[in-house]
């Protein structure tokens, strides 16, 4: 047998065995048997040295041939399986995309709290800041100074929770205390227009408290946001445009606005704001009464008697402020069947928002 | 205030739909509260007639009757009453019905008798009447009528919100006048006037006012030999829809004409009025002397003060002024002649006695409102009149009239520019006037100033504003067009600390925490509960009038409350809990009127943050993870310098309570709340807590952060266990490797403390990996090994430990 022969009879056995590989390994193994550096084909080659010099470049060439052709075997054959294997690996390792993620649960934020925030992002996109006073308030700034009179109902020991004066001070409103849990968030207008000159335009949202038995519409302890505006030139158009940019932002543009004329001691003149109800469209139904709308704040123009009380000049300055209640119109965007459920705390309730 | 559609038409001709008359008084500022329809409540009652009378066969009581109700076949009705006989016409309920007291017919079997229907009394149809009996009607009663419609009791009652500066909507009126401005359209005014016999009044009363700041007039009228019984029907049904209980016919007159024009009225029996020495009946209008009795009305012994207002005679005090009068001179059967009071008291003091007695009466609210003096004659007149009419009787010549202060008209000046400027309007002089003419204020000059006088039925007209209110209601709130301020100089946003407050919640939500709100008055012993001291000098803030005596403080801290929360989710089968609440806590010394309030943020963390599921078990929570939370919090605040240190609270379980600092400055705590607190709250634990205070986080929150380069250089990672004693701190172990590692050591890993096997008791081993880092060059593997080896040496060598081989 020829050298030629040899490597021949190599070639076919190393095709036969390139084939036969069943897996990468031993495909792997294959080409160590034939190609390595003790593989069969240096074997073969070692001899070659023996042979007589011009038969050397026919078996060279020979055996280039055969190392080409065992290449392009092993390359094809590797692609083969490198494409099974890739094939299996994804099959085993396919899932059930339907089987639940893994994620770390997020919080959610309080209802009231969510609504007023929106409420603040709408009156600072008109140019409010947002200004904060204590909730434990002096009867100045909750009534006296808002043009409540000494003997006005809102003062009486059974709407309004009083707080022991340390101070040793007598009260100014007779057999009660001159301090008291603030009964809207209107001081807090007050308190800014002591503190600062026109223009002012700050919203004031915060707690409130008011003697009321809790039960399904009533908390005792609930959320006002109360605006104010006090510059050169603002009218009662200014304030009901304001009003209607609100309502159209939070309950929607299809929404509409009516004012109706009310009285208020810290404003004149004053309304009550309805919206139309978003249930029957103005039409009338259950929800609004019959009457197809919803009462959602009372506003006006700040009484001159308050301006008097912080010393802003009447004639050249004109204001409006306005006040509602966040609990109010969650119940009316949320169908809240109990106010109850926003001072429990129970996370059923609290992570639907 | 109630107002029947009916009544009012006699004042003033409102033809238009009810729905629009509604929509008018709404838009022009008096609020419709309710529409009731009298009629419909009769919807199903028809006019009937008894064919036939017959005993029922089982009960001697009953009777069967047959009735023609003009429609379909005769029916069958079965009857308790005894006063009818057949042919009686009376009112029948047929199925269906509903009767005013709701009751609603049925077609029903009694005692085996089938019943179609009902006979009705007076009573059962809500009329005045008794309810012994059916109501008989008269023969012409037309059979098959609707009984509203025969009875004429169809009628629309609304209940309107009378605001109170209004005071002069509080009758009907005062009602028609108003609707009569809004839709510029003429109302009667009533003005009956007695016929007059007898001896003057004067020669009999005497009225002296001792204070004519509280009772600026009163008026006293005598009527002599009424007959005290029963009102006529009529009266009953105005009185009764306006919300009266019927008493005698000399009451029901003087509540009546309260209800009519608006002024109260107080009828007393003269013969139990005090004379003076030369026989006159003697009023006067005093304050009450300090301890002075009087039994009211409703039978109560009332002490009285300095600061109420009395009638009194020559023995006492015989009424509270304007709030309720005495039970000694009230009119009962018995009395012959009548003293009618027509007064005006200040609404302050009416208001403080009502108040200060709980006596809260239509008469004493529209004195606190204010009565129009001018109308006290008027009133007075109408009354006397209709008791003449009414319960017969003589009216004694004359009114007394004690009047120290007359009124007078006010004329207030009304500049158009500024209405126009207020309102944002171009409102005509022309308009103006127009609409103030219609409210019954005299108007002069314009057309830039108009000078108004209001009808002296307003006295809550008092400045320039209240006039341009008046004209912008009346013209229409709707019409004024919507703009938005066009101020320049204004700058929307939040202060620093509402930044930092917001982005604190972002972050504790981002951590799975959910945001809710607890009350701010809480439990006095809420505080002893979690045993939190008070500080040197401090008490609670305390209510005065709290709703229980659970509700009776203001809260130092937000944990007992949201403890409460956990219990709550816990006894209604929810584990995981994940509460946090942003809120005020009070602070208060003795001699300080106002708290101090410090904004706090809190949280609790029960059971774990989620149920276990197929790839994720549930890992308890405990102070770490409340550790945790407040890592990411610092970091999103750039609070550096938060840090975590062992102490003790009274309300954390000891070893695993915290205090959280910044630097040297303790900012809240953090920690295992204890189980016997959490006992006395009804909550099972662990419930990981801390509480924070907010501002000192947003004084320390930095928006701006130093870049320091991205690593361009490889770390080498080398792994250390050292085992220590267990009171040695992670933050002691990894303070010393900082300071052994030097600028090299880039960053310290505590991957494992493990106790046990291989570990002495009383020993723990903490493996660290640590990586080792120059910025400027590649570490070679021998100035890793001698820093490294270094660092173990002086570690162990600090903090009493050996390498773990
Ligand atoms: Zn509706």
């Amino acid at each position: 047998m020829t050298v030629i022969d040899e490597l021949h009879a190599m070639r076919d056995e190393a095709l036969a065995a390139i084939e036969q590989a069943g897996d990468l390994a031993a495909l792997d193994d294959v080409r160590v048997k034939f190609l390595g550096k003790k593989g069969s084909l240096t074997q073969i080659l070692r001899g070659l040295g023996a042979l007589p010099a011009d038969e050397r470049p026919a078996v060279g060439k020979v055996s280039n041939e055969v190392r080409a052709a065992l290449e392009a075997a092993i390359d094809a054959r590797n692609s083969e399986l490198s494409a099974v294997a890739l094939d299996a690996r994804i099959a085993a390792e396919a899932v059930d995309v339907t089987l639940p993620g893994r994620a770390h649960p997020v919080g959610t934020r309080h209802l009231i709290e969510r609504i007023t925030a929106e409420i603040s992002e709408i009156f600072i996109g008109l140019g409010y800041r947002i200004a904060e006073g204590p909730e434990v308030e002096l009867d100045y700034y909750n009534f006296t100074a808002l043009n409540t009179p000494p003997d006005h109902p809102a003062r009486s020991l059974a709407d309004t929770f009083y707080v022991k004066d340390l101070s040793g001070d007598v009260a100014a409103v007779t057999g009660e205390s001159d301090v008291l849990l603030r009964t809207h968030t209107s001081p807090v207008q007050v308190r800014t227009m002591e503190r600062e000159q026109p223009p002012i335009y700050v919203l004031a949202p915060g707690k409130v408290y008011r003697r009321d038995i809790p039960d399904p519409s009533h908390l005792p302890q609930f959320t006002q946001v109360e605006g104010l505006v006090v510059d050169e030139g603002i009218t009662f158009g200014d304030l009901k445009g304001t009003l209607e940019h609100f309502v159209c932002e939070m309950f929607g543009a299809d929404r509409r606005t009516r004012f109706r004329p009310h009285f208020f001691p810290f404003t004149e003149p004053s309304a009550e704001v309805d919206v139309s109800c978003g249930i029957c469209g103005g039409v009338g139904c259950r929800f609004c009464k019959g009457t197809g709308w919803l009462e959602i704040l009372g506003c006006g123009m700040v009484d001159p008697n308050v301006f008097g009380f912080v010393g802003i000049d009447t004639e050249r300055y004109t204001g409006f402020a306005f006040g509602m209640g966040v609990e109010r119109i969650a119940a009316l965007k949320y169908n809240i069947p109990d106010l109850r459920m926003l001072l429990e705390g129970d996370m059923r309730f609290l992570r639907q928002f | 205030m109630l107002v029947s559609l009916k009544w009012l038409n006699e004042f003033i001709d409102v033809d238009l739909p009810t729905e629009e008359l509604v929509d008018r008084l709404d838009l022009t500022g008096t609020a419709v509260e309710s529409v009731k329809k009298l009629g419909e409540a009769m919807e199903g009652i028809v006019v009937g007639q008894i064919v036939e009378k017959n005993r029922h066969p089982d009960a001697d009581k009953l009777w069967v009757t047959v009735v023609d109700v003009g429609f379909d076949e005769f029916r069958s009705i079965v009857c308790g009453a005894q006063n009818f006989e057949a042919g009686d016409k009376v009112p029948v309920a047929l199925p269906g019905a509903t009767l005013p007291g709701g009751i609603t017919i049925k077609k029903t079997k009694l005692r085996g008798v089938t019943s179609e229907g009902m006979n009705c009394s007076a009573a059962e149809l809500g009329l005045a009447g008794d309810s012994s009996g059916l109501l008989i009607l008269p023969e012409d009663a037309p059979v098959g009528m609707p009984f509203a419609e025969y009875h004429g009791s169809a009628d629309t009652v609304l209940e309107l919100e009378i605001t109170p500066n209004r005071p002069d909507c509080l009758s009907m009126l005062g009602v028609a006048r108003e609707i009569g401005a809004i839709l510029d359209r003429p109302y009667r005014t009533p003005g009956a006037v007695p016929s007059e016999t007898g001896a003057p009044a004067a020669d009999e009363v005497r009225v002296a006012i001792d204070d004519p700041d509280l009772c600026p007039r009163y008026t006293a009228r005598l009527i002599r030999g009424v007959k005290v019984g029963p009102s006529p029907e009529w009266l009953v049904e105005r009185i009764t829809a306006s919300g009266a209980r019927p008493v005698n016919n000399v009451v029901d007159i003087t509540n009546y004409v309260l209800f009519e024009l608006g002024q109260p009225l107080h009828a007393f029996d003269a013969a139990t009025l005090g004379r003076d020495g030369d026989g006159k009946i003697a009023i006067s209008v005093r304050r009450a002397s300090a301890g002075e009795k009087l039994t009211t009305l409703d039978g109560v012994e009332r002490a009285l003060t300095e600061s109420d207002l009395v009638i009194a005679d020559p023995k006492g005090a015989v009424a509270l002024a304007g709030v309720m009068g005495g039970a000694d001179t009230e009119v009962s059967d018995e009395t012959v002649d009548v003293l009618l009071e027509s007064a005006a008291f200040a609404s302050a003091s009416t208001s403080r006695t009502s108040r200060s007695l709980g006596l809260i009466s239509e008469a004493s609210m529209r004195f606190e409102r204010g009565v129009d003096r001018t109308g006290n004659v008027t009133a007075s007149d109408e009354a006397a009149a209709l008791i003449a009419q009414i319960a017969g009787g003589e009216v004694a010549p004359g009114v007394v009239d004690a009047y120290p202060v007359p009124y007078e008209s006010v004329t207030r000046e009304l500049r158009m520019a500024r209405l126009n400027a207020v309102l944002g309007t171009t409102i005509s002089p022309e308009e103006a006037t127009a609409i103030l003419k219609r409210l019954g204020a005299e108007v002069e000059g314009g057309p830039h100033l108009l000078s108004v006088t209001p009808p002296s039925f307003r006295p809550d007209l008092e400045r320039e504003i209240d006039l341009v209110e008046e004209v912008v209601r009346v013209w229409g709130m709707e019409r004024v067009p919507s703009t938005l301020p066009a101020g320049r100089g204004r700058i929307g946003g939040l202060t620093p600390e509402q930044r930092w407050r917001e982005r604190a919640g972002e972050s504790l939500r981002a951590c799975g925490l959910n945001e809710t709100m607890t009350y701010a008055f809480v439990d006095p012993a809420d505080h002893e509960r979690i045993g939190h001291a008070l500080e040197e000098g401090e008490v609670l803030v305390e209510l005065l009038n709290p709703m229980s005596a659970e509700q009776a403080v203001m809260r130092r801290s937000l944990l007992p409350g949201l403890l409460r929360s956990v219990s709550f989710n816990q006894r209604r089968g929810v584990e995981n809990v994940h509460l946090y609440e942003i809120g005020s806590v009070f602070q208060t010394t003795d001699g300080r009127k106002q708290p101090k309030e410090h904004t706090r943020i809190t949280g609790v963390l029960a059971g774990a943050w989620h149920p276990a599921a197929w790839n994720a078990p549930a890992v308890p929570l405990d102070i770490f993870d409340g550790k945790g939370v407040l890592e990411n919090l610092a970091r999103e605040l750039g609070v550096e310098r938060l840090g975590v240190r062992e102490a003790a609270r009274p309300w954390l379980q000891p070893g695993r309570s915290a205090e959280v600092v910044i630097g040297k400055n303790v900012i809240g705590w953090l920690g295992e709340v204890y189980a016997p607190v959490l006992e006395t709250f009804d909550a099972q634990g662990p419930v990981t807590a801390f509480e924070l205070d907010m501002a000192a986080l947003a004084r320390e929150a930095r928006g701006v952060r130093e870049l320091t380069d991205v690593p361009r250089h490889p770390a080498v990672e080398l792994d250390v266990a050292i085992v220590v004693d267990e009171d040695v701190t992670a933050l002691r172990i990894e303070q010393s490797m900082r300071s052994a590692g030097g600028k090299l050591l880039d960053n310290v890993r505590l991957f494992d403390v493990y106790r046990g096997k291989g570990v002495p008791e009383g020993r723990k081993s903490m493996a660290y990996a640590l990586s080792y880092r120059a910025p400027d060059r590649t570490l070679t593997a021998e100035e890793v090994e001698g820093v490294h080896a270094k660092l173990v040496r002086k570690v162990t060598s600090a903090v009493g430990g050996e390498l773990r081989g």
